[in-house]
């Protein structure tokens, strides 16, 4: 099941099957080259680090560095009157709010721009960011979000008790699950519990006493709230032995990873977790542990082992291939790419992941998003078709679609200029649908819909779709801007183009 | 509206959609012509209805800490085992000489004091699951701990009960639909904001076809649901595979583009009627401010407005109280007293208090012994509440024993099971029959 795919299968639709799921698609030209290499050659381009930009054309927010006046700021808070303090706190909320929006829309540029090594880059810092899914709402520190991003980044293609040991000492992890609070006479079991729930096992793979026995051996990693630093204090430390997973001792918190990450089951629930995100499906018990075996192979680190993935038949099978419910962030961004459009302004932008349920820095909970046909319910599904609209024609079709109301109820109570503003924010450029089509693509109404098919579904329209949005093109004018953004439109509302 | 009215008026939705079809992608046009069975069905569904039963389940989602939610104040174990977050028994809200409501719970005890809430102590299952995920798709499947189901305890409602009902059978405040709603077909509809639950760019085609169709002008004679779309529409089957195999894994049959076709057509026949229910219904109490109560001011328009609705799902979240809950817990329990209270005011005022019952649940209560960061760690058993014109008031149950021997791993046994509520809700509020849709019978309460 994970030999690689032959080269007769290897082309147009597996080098687009692997650009959507490695990464965020692309154009036909972009899909082109890739499947003018060999299988392996691709996947090495996609899996190669991007060389170190110099400089980062997207770097971090001037704001994500420690803070070099951080003491001083919360000296002068301790001190300040109830009524200082008040104030302070609302203009700290206010300035968090607007770093977190930062954030969020640096990260998705990063994940609509580059080619495609920078964005598999992106789309595996997204999945360690589900997994190991930590919310702005209880952080409160854009800093530490985006340090927490970057860590992703950086280590999310290495190795596991690595990548297991920074994410643990995160600031961000030590104060979303507690372990910042963690105490030894009644230890916290928050960080415990969902280590090996969520992040390391699975549900069933070990005891109520393993849990509490990690807890306790995790006792004295705590956070330094004045440094922005994970500590480690030997006096909040529970050094008595404990007994976890059948060995007993004086645990600290490298034993206790260690100690995780050899049982059997952790190499499964990881490999079977990349499997999900990556091929859209649970793998089968056979596959799953071929995939487990491979990752042990490969010395449980995760370049390696996704190539062998991305390279693999399973992963290019007809039951993978096209049947992925996007995420929506997925959508927004393959659409982008697809549309060669920019993105819409970040309060459009980030409202409409809201409505769609998967909104950056801020997962629904620790399991982060559940995925696949959970995405799809009657509210996400008119909210997808509104944002179609959105993104082809630039015209804003819902009040809701901008934090800040709309810009026609703007322009009845305020002044010119603020709703002029207001409409620069909720509305934004619609498609140059021209430009997306070569001269020889406008021969006849399928010559168009030949390429309209290749550009956003990578494969053949179903013939009742193609037969409907045939009807909206004008036989006599085919390039009529209206109704080729119509037949995008309707092509971005059909039910094939939730999947990738 | 009655249901004769109802009814006209679904039609009248399924045939502009028909008209509608023209203009749209085809993919809703075939599932109008392949829903066109249903829709004699939907015609005579036997639960329509003004005041037909309504249910609303609240999810209090993270873990409630039941113990300091009903509190035993008078219990040594109790202050034994809360040095820090235990209440007072001054402070408390007192139902009895052993128990009262949390200090920050006055909505709450001003609906006990009025007859409208019911108390359920002890409710949980064996062999409790500590995991929140786990156990509350527990609470939402209904079923044991060791086995897992993709259906919901409210779907199977539906699919028992309300085969063939609109796509408003069910309706889920929120983003996401619940589990408890997985069920073959109807799943019920979720619904975030009622303004921004429609297809902007149809709209035009849509209302010019219903002005067509109240003319007189549309199709006259025409069968309901038949599509005048392009031709050549055949079942969808494309690269449809079976969606057990996609994550989530909630639908139970058919292929993801037949789900995804369903969708699209349950949320276009919703969109105009709870666009225009919730706009023509005004809510007649004052509401506190936030999420819970917005929600649940939806709902009352919702119900006043004659949808044929039969369960709603709303959710208050943040109840994981690790640490620092002596600040959030309050607080929470302040925006849900308040919020309820104001629910059943308005719900009274606009007639319909007597057709709601409220049933809250949380996946779990918390751990006896507050942990050393302020906080409660996950435990089990725990409290319920009821709430409603037709709720027999009171308290229902003992207070569980928290002497330290008939803790279990330091946490509170239950005593009642929590599908014995389901039960009890299914057979003489909703008026179906329990076992086939909890897998077999559990002993009735005695709350309604």
């Amino acid at each position: 099941m994970l030999a690689p795919i032959s080269s007769s299968r290897w082309g147009f639709s597996a080098a687009a099957h692997l650009l959507n799921r490695a990464g965020f698609g692309g154009t036909p030209a972009e899909i082109d080259s890739l499947a003018r290499l060999s299988a392996s050659e691709a996947v090495d381009r996609i899996l190669t680090p991007p060389p170190k930009e110099d400089p980062d054309p997207l770097p971090p927010p001037d704001w994500a560095r420690p803070d070099p006046d951080r003491p001083q700021k919360l000296k002068e808070f301790r001190e300040a009157t109830p009524e200082v303090r008040r104030e302070l706190t609302k203009a700290r909320q206010k300035l968090e709010r607007a770093q977190i929006l930062e954030l969020q829309s640096w990260w998705i540029r990063r994940m609509t721009q580059g080619n495609p090594a920078h964005a598999h880059r992106e789309k595996l810092t997204l999945f360690w960011h589900g997994h190991f899914a930590t919310s702005f709402q209880k952080v409160r520190d854009a800093y530490l979000m985006w340090r927490q991003n970057d860590l992703f980044r950086r280590l999310g293609g290495g190795d596991w008790t690595t990548l297991l040991g920074e994410v643990t000492r995160d600031p961000a992890m030590l104060i979303w699950l507690d372990q910042a609070q963690s105490k030894p006479e009644h230890p916290n079991e928050n960080f415990a519990r969902e280590l090996m729930e969520l992040f390391t096992l699975g549900e069933g793979n070990y005891s109520e006493s393993d849990v509490l026995a990690a807890a306790r051996a995790l006792t004295g990693l705590t956070l330094d709230r004045l440094k922005q630093e994970p500590v480690y204090r030997a006096r909040l430390h529970d050094n008595s032995p404990t007994t976890l997973f059948g060995d007993t001792g004086r645990h600290g918190v490298d034993d206790v990873l260690r100690l995780i990450v050899a049982r059997p089951q952790a190499s499964m629930f990881i490999t079977a977790r990349l499997w999900k995100f990556f091929a859209g499906t649970e793998p089968s018990p056979e596959l799953a542990s071929e995939l487990a075996a491979e990752f042990e192979r490969c010395g449980r680190a995760f370049t390696p082992f996704l190539r062998t993935l991305f390279l693999s038949e399973a992963f290019h099978a007809p039951d993978v291939v096209r049947h992925q419910i996007k995420s929506p962030v997925q959508l927004l961004v393959m659409a982008c790419r697809q549309l060669e459009r920019e993105l819409p302004p970040a309060p459009a932008t980030f409202t409409v992941l809201r409505m769609l349920g998967q909104e950056l820095f801020n997962p629904p909970n620790v399991k982060g998003w559940e995925g696949g046909v959970a995405w799809i319910n009657t509210n996400t599904l008119l909210t997808r078709h509104n944002l179609a609209l959105f993104l082809t024609t630039g015209e804003n079709p819902l009040p809701v679609l901008a934090r800040n109301g709309n810009a026609k109820a703007a322009a009845k109570t305020q002044p010119q200029a603020r709703a002029a503003r207001m409409q620069r924010r909720t509305s934004t450029t619609p498609v140059n649908p021209q430009r997306l089509f070569a001269e020889s693509e406008f021969q006849s109404a399928d010559t168009l819909l030949n390429a309209a098919e290749r550009r956003l579904l990578n494969s053949p329209f179903n013939p009742r779709d193609r037969a409907a949005l045939k009807s909206h093109l004008k036989s006599d004018d085919l390039r009529d801007t209206a109704s080729l953004l119509e037949l995008l439109r309707l092509a971005l509302c059909t039910a094939e183009y939730q999947l990738a | 509206m009655n249901s004769q009215q109802s009814r006209r008026r679904f039609l009248q939705t399924t045939t502009a959609g028909g008209v509608l079809s023209a203009t749209l992608p085809s993919f809703l046009a075939a599932t109008l012509q392949q829903l066109q069975a249903d829709t004699e069905g939907r015609a005579v569904q036997a639960t329509a209805g003004h005041d037909a039963p309504i249910l609303v389940v609240l999810q209090l989602a993270g873990g409630n800490d039941g113990l300091n939610t009903v509190v035993p104040f008078a219990n040594d174990h109790y202050r034994k085992a809360r040095p820090k977050l235990g209440l007072d028994s001054d402070k408390v809200l007192k139902l009895s000489d052993e128990l009262g409501l949390h200090p920050a719970l006055t909505g709450f005890k001003s609906l006990y004091d009025a007859g409208q809430l019911a108390v359920l102590q002890g409710v949980g299952y064996p062999n409790p699951n500590r995991s929140h995920f786990r156990s509350t798709d527990i609470w939402m499947t209904a079923s044991d701990s060791d086995r897992f189901s993709n259906r919901g305890w409210i779907g199977r409602y539906f699919d028992h009960a309300c085969a063939g009902a609109d796509p408003t059978v069910g309706i889920a405040i929120g983003r996401q639909s619940p589990l408890a709603f997985s069920a073959q077909h109807p799943t019920g509809i979720a619904l975030e904001n009622p303004d921004a639950y429609h297809a902007a760019a149809d709209e035009l085609e849509e209302s010019d076809s219903m002005a067509m169709m109240s003319s007189g002008k549309g199709k006259p004679g025409r069968k309901p649901g038949v599509s005048e779309g392009p031709a050549g529409i055949g079942n969808p089957s494309g690269t449809g595979g079976s969606v057990e195999q996609l994550s989530g894994g909630r639908v139970e049959s058919g292929n993801v583009l037949d789900f995804l076709e369903r969708t699209a057509h349950d949320a276009r026949s919703s969109s105009e009627q709870i666009r225009s229910v919730s706009a023509r219904v005004k809510n007649l109490a004052e509401y506190p401010a936030g999420k819970l109560a917005n929600d649940l001011k939806l709902v009352s328009r919702l119900i006043a407005g004659g949808l044929n609705t039969r369960v709603y799902y709303v959710s208050q979240g943040g109840f994981d109280t690790h640490q620092g809950q002596a600040g959030t817990h309050p607080r929470l329990l302040t925006e849900l007293g308040e919020s309820m209270k104001a629910f059943l005011a308005d719900l009274k005022a606009l007639g319909q208090l007597d057709r709601v019952v409220v049933l809250t649940f949380s996946e779990f209560g918390r751990r006896v012994s507050e942990n050393a960061s302020g906080g409660t760690d996950h435990g089990a058993a725990a409290p319920l509440f009821l709430c409603g014109g037709r709720v027999k008031p009171g308290v229902v149950g003992r207070h569980p024993s928290l002497a330290p021997g008939d803790l279990i791993n330091g946490d509170i046994a239950f005593h009642t099971d929590f599908r014995s509520v389901y039960a009890t809700l299914l057979e003489r509020w909703l008026k179906t029959e329990s076992a086939p849709i909890l897998g077999r019978s559990f002993p009735p309460m005695e709350f309604i």
